[in-house]
């Protein structure tokens, strides 16, 4: 069968997407996904389908995990008669939106660099014969497009799957249709809200500062974004049932969190909200129109000031250092950093963890979760307390060293096995000794460079709080205990941090993770609760002597049991392999 | 003296390289030559241990470079093809660290580090990040690491590349220098007047396999032409000029 109206408006999109402005669209769209900048850096180049998919993966998931909440049978069997699901939603629908706010705005932090053309985009385009406003239109269509997209995308999922958990029990379609469409239009606002609110922040410091300061600050932006996104969805573990309880005048600190206004606003369209939901809903839309109305006004002010300008702009940026090291590093190097590969890889490392982007992201990611756990046990640790003595020698309170130092430690664990630039790491394979390479004593310093002053810094806060003794015996744990996590989770590394391939998906890594969560429940959760009773009895810390000995002797031993072949220094991680062949008859 | 002795490298059983065998003595300066395939990288991450080979060794001294691969390593310099620095780091801390990592001694290699950036033109950007060096930048970064500890093996694979007139012009003088001090070094190019220029022996390799060896002078004699008709006799059948008349009539067509 021949249809004619199909084939035409099927020809006119072709010839409509061949034209320049809509390849121009298409090329800053991919540019954005794929990224760009001045440098060839190697990002984490995904395809646009798998980093759809993996952004969709948790509201889905959540969701279906919900069914056991509001599933009517299960209610019936707990012997809940008169259920509401409205208002038992209202946990959950905060979390939704909190989520949908974290990962937007995780992805508009991840492209930061490629939101905006750059001097790639400049030299490749600018002597074509296209008009300059094409180009900002161009990119424009390309950023909503995108804004569009992933607000879509992320929230697809739970704006199906969550309402049909939540009306499972109902009669009515129309109880579904309403509450869907109004969590879909909250979570989508406060999608497009956070996406707009990164770009106005981004925009406008590109307008304001100087290029230079710009270029100097905007990792520390987007680290304190990170660390304001976990933050974030850290609240949605206490503040639903916090906000369920809140007076008619909410205090001052909710109306800081954007996420309660979209909860508000949600709660206000189903006439649901409380006095002090509506007046923080009230906040949604005027925000949300707010931000757009910046960006677009950053957007064109930042286009005009930095685009326009690139050709007058030098390539390589105005810089200071000094060539010599400062009397502390030289000391340190002396003292500490003995060997030529200690000390060359020990400072390539430190650069690598303070100038890379992912890789201080990922660290300022897992820090700032410390932070927020441990800003969590702190005011447990107040709550019902008001002697000072009393409190730092409480469980929770003892527990926030432990609790940063564990997060620090396993943070540069992790982001040690991140590559950064491999085409480059052929000066390494060089001029490093495959046999006696020296990274696991290197690596173990650069953690402990990271860890110990913290621990250091332990003894007067607690000295001053709980006196003396405590304090000094504290310190002195958390530095032994931090010096025992390290050197376990050294174990068998082999690598120069940064220079060999991600390490494959192996069938233990789940079998790691949970080992990972154990690992910190006995060193952030078991360790300060013995602690707390022992410090009644300092003489009782005695105890962690015997498990200290044990927890240093199990590595030691594997250390020592450690083959040959598995200390050499690898670039590659190979996947191991099925079969492996013999090779008899070579 | 530096032997390739019978050198074969094998990648899923297709042969990179088979049976190169060359000497580079002292003082000589070896010129590799072959269209993209032939196998030069493959050689040349074979001279430098960066590659084992399937078959064959390489002897430094009399002695196989993979005995003790540190003490080979610290007597070569070394410019690979591309230029894959760590952008983040300025050039001064790159060259720092390379300098280390070879265990020079500090003082030493402050005072190097700071006249080989004067001289190569980098001493004013010796603390902007090498992300926003030029390819000539860079690749000037690169001869300053493989210079600077004094090697007695240089390695060069395409060590022109990106280099503006002036460097070019020191670079030829100084490869010239370095045979004449004693060095042993091996010169990878696609330049071919350049290799006739400073080079006093050429290897020409064709699909991985050496198909002449001999002085610049010789080869030349031999076959009574340049080094580049040689090259074009030996390597490739393409007939250049007609092949350029096909591109003038291809952009020329309506």
């Amino acid at each position: 069968m021949n249809f004619p109206l199909a084939t035409s408006i099927t020809h006119r999109c072709e010839i409509f997407r061949q034209r320049p402005f809509a390849r121009l669209v298409r090329l800053f769209a991919a540019r954005i996904f794929h990224g760009g900048g001045d440098d060839d850096s190697e990002g984490l180049d995904l395809s646009i389908g798998l980093v759809l998919t993996l952004l969709a993966l948790p509201g889905g998931f959540v969701s279906v995990l919900l069914f056991e909440k509001y599933g009517s049978l299960l209610q019936w069997m707990r012997g809940v008669i008169d259920f509401n699901p409205l208002a038992a939603a209202l946990p959950d629908e905060y979390f939704f939106i909190v989520l949908s706010m974290v990962v937007t705005g995780a992805v508009a932090v991840w492209r930061w660099d490629s939101i905006f053309p750059d001097r790639r985009d400049y030299f490749n385009l600018v002597p074509l014969p296209i008009p300059t406003r094409s180009i900002f239109f161009a990119n424009l269509i390309a950023m909503l497009y995108l804004v569009a997209l992933l607000a879509i995308d992320v929230n697809a999922a739970s704006s199906v799957l969550f309402p049909l958990v939540v009306c499972a029990s109902q009669e009515h379609i129309a109880f579904f249709v309403r509450f869907a469409a109004v969590h879909a239009t909250c979570v989508l606002t406060a999608s497009i809200f956070t996406f707009f609110a990164v770009f106005s922040l981004l925009g406008f410091s590109m307008a304001v500062l100087p290029n230079s300061v710009f270029k100097r600050l905007s990792p520390y932006l987007r680290a304190l974004l990170v660390i304001f996104f976990v933050a974030l969805l850290c609240t949605s573990f206490a503040l639903p049932n916090f906000l369920q309880r809140l007076p008619a005048t909410p205090p001052w600190w909710t109306r800081l969190l954007p996420s309660t206004w979209f909860l508000g606003l949600g709660q206000s369209l189903r006439g649901e909200a409380s006095p002090a939901l509506a007046a923080l809903g009230a906040f949604a839309l005027p925000a949300l129109a707010s931000v757009v109305v910046i960006a677009g006004g950053v957007y064109g002010l930042s286009y005009r000031r930095y685009f326009s300008r690139i050709p007058e702009m030098t390539e390589i940026a105005a810089s200071r250092g000094s060539s010599r090291p400062s009397f502390f590093v030289s000391r340190f190097d002396r003292v500490v950093l003995r060997t030529r590969v200690q000390r060359g890889c020990f400072h390539f490392v430190w650069k690598t963890l303070l100038r890379s982007e992912s890789h201080r992201l990922i660290l300022s990611a897992v820090a700032g979760l410390g932070l927020v756990l441990a800003c969590q046990a702190l005011m447990s640790a107040f709550a019902g307390h008001s002697a000072a003595a009393k409190v730092a020698v409480s469980a929770d309170a003892l527990s926030v060293p432990f609790i940063l130092a564990f997060c620090i430690i396993v943070g540069l664990r992790l982001v040690f096995e991140m590559p950064v630039e491999m085409r480059s790491n052929w000066i390494f394979r060089l001029l490093l000794d495959e046999e006696n390479h020296e990274c696991e004593p290197m690596a173990r310093k650069v953690m402990l460079v990271s860890t110990l002053p913290g621990a250091f810094l332990v003894f007067p806060v607690y000295a001053y709080t709980g006196g003396v003794l405590p304090g000094l015996l504290h310190a002195a744990l958390v530095a032994a205990w931090s010096v025992l996590l390290i050197n376990a989770i050294l174990l068998r590394f082999r690598k120069l941090p940064f220079t060999c391939s991600f390490p494959p998906f192996r069938q233990h890594s789940i079998v790691t993770l949970l080992a990972g969560v154990m690992a910190f429940f006995l060193f952030a959760v078991v360790t300060p609760a013995i602690e707390s009773s022992a410090l009644a009895n300092p003489a009782w810390m005695a105890i962690f002597l015997p498990i200290a000995a044990v927890a240093w002797y199990i590595p030691h031993r594997i250390r020592r049991e450690t083959m040959d072949h598995e200390r050499i220094l690898i670039f590659e991680e190979v996947p191991s392999r099925a079969v492996e062949v013999l090779q008899l008859g070579d | 003296m530096l032997e390739a002795l019978h050198l074969t490298k094998r990648y899923a059983s297709l042969p990179a390289a088979q049976d190169v065998c060359f000497t580079l003595r002292p003082g000589q300066v070896l010129g590799c030559l072959g269209p993209n395939g032939s196998g030069k990288s493959t050689t040349v991450k074979m001279l430098t241990g960066l590659l084992e080979p399937t078959r064959g060794e390489v002897l430094f001294n009399g002695h196989n470079i993979r005995d003790n691969l540190s003490a080979y390593r610290k007597r070569l310099g070394y410019v690979p093809e591309e230029a894959h620095l760590y952008p983040y780091l300025t050039g001064w801390e790159y060259l720092e660290l390379i300098g280390t990592l070879r265990g020079m001694p500090r003082p030493e290699l402050e005072k190097k580090i700071d006249s080989l950036l004067n001289l190569f033109s980098l001493h004013a950007h010796r603390h902007a990040g090498v992300g926003s060096y030029s390819k000539g930048m860079r690749q000037r970064i690169l001869l300053i690491a493989a210079l600077m500890d004094n090697p007695d093996i240089f390695i060069f694979d395409e060590p022109l590349s990106g280099l503006d007139v002036t460097s070019a012009l020191i670079f030829k003088n100084l490869v010239q220098a370095l045979g004449q001090q004693g060095k042993l070094v091996f010169y990878c190019s696609h330049v071919l007047e350049v290799v006739e220029k400073v080079c006093s022996d050429v290897l020409i390799l064709r699909k991985g396999v050496v198909i002449a060896q001999d002085s610049v002078a010789n080869i030349g004699q031999i076959l009574g032409q340049s080094l580049e008709n040689t090259f074009l006799h030996l390597v490739d059948d393409v007939d250049t000029v007609s092949v350029a008349r096909d591109i003038v009539t291809v952009i020329s067509a309506a």
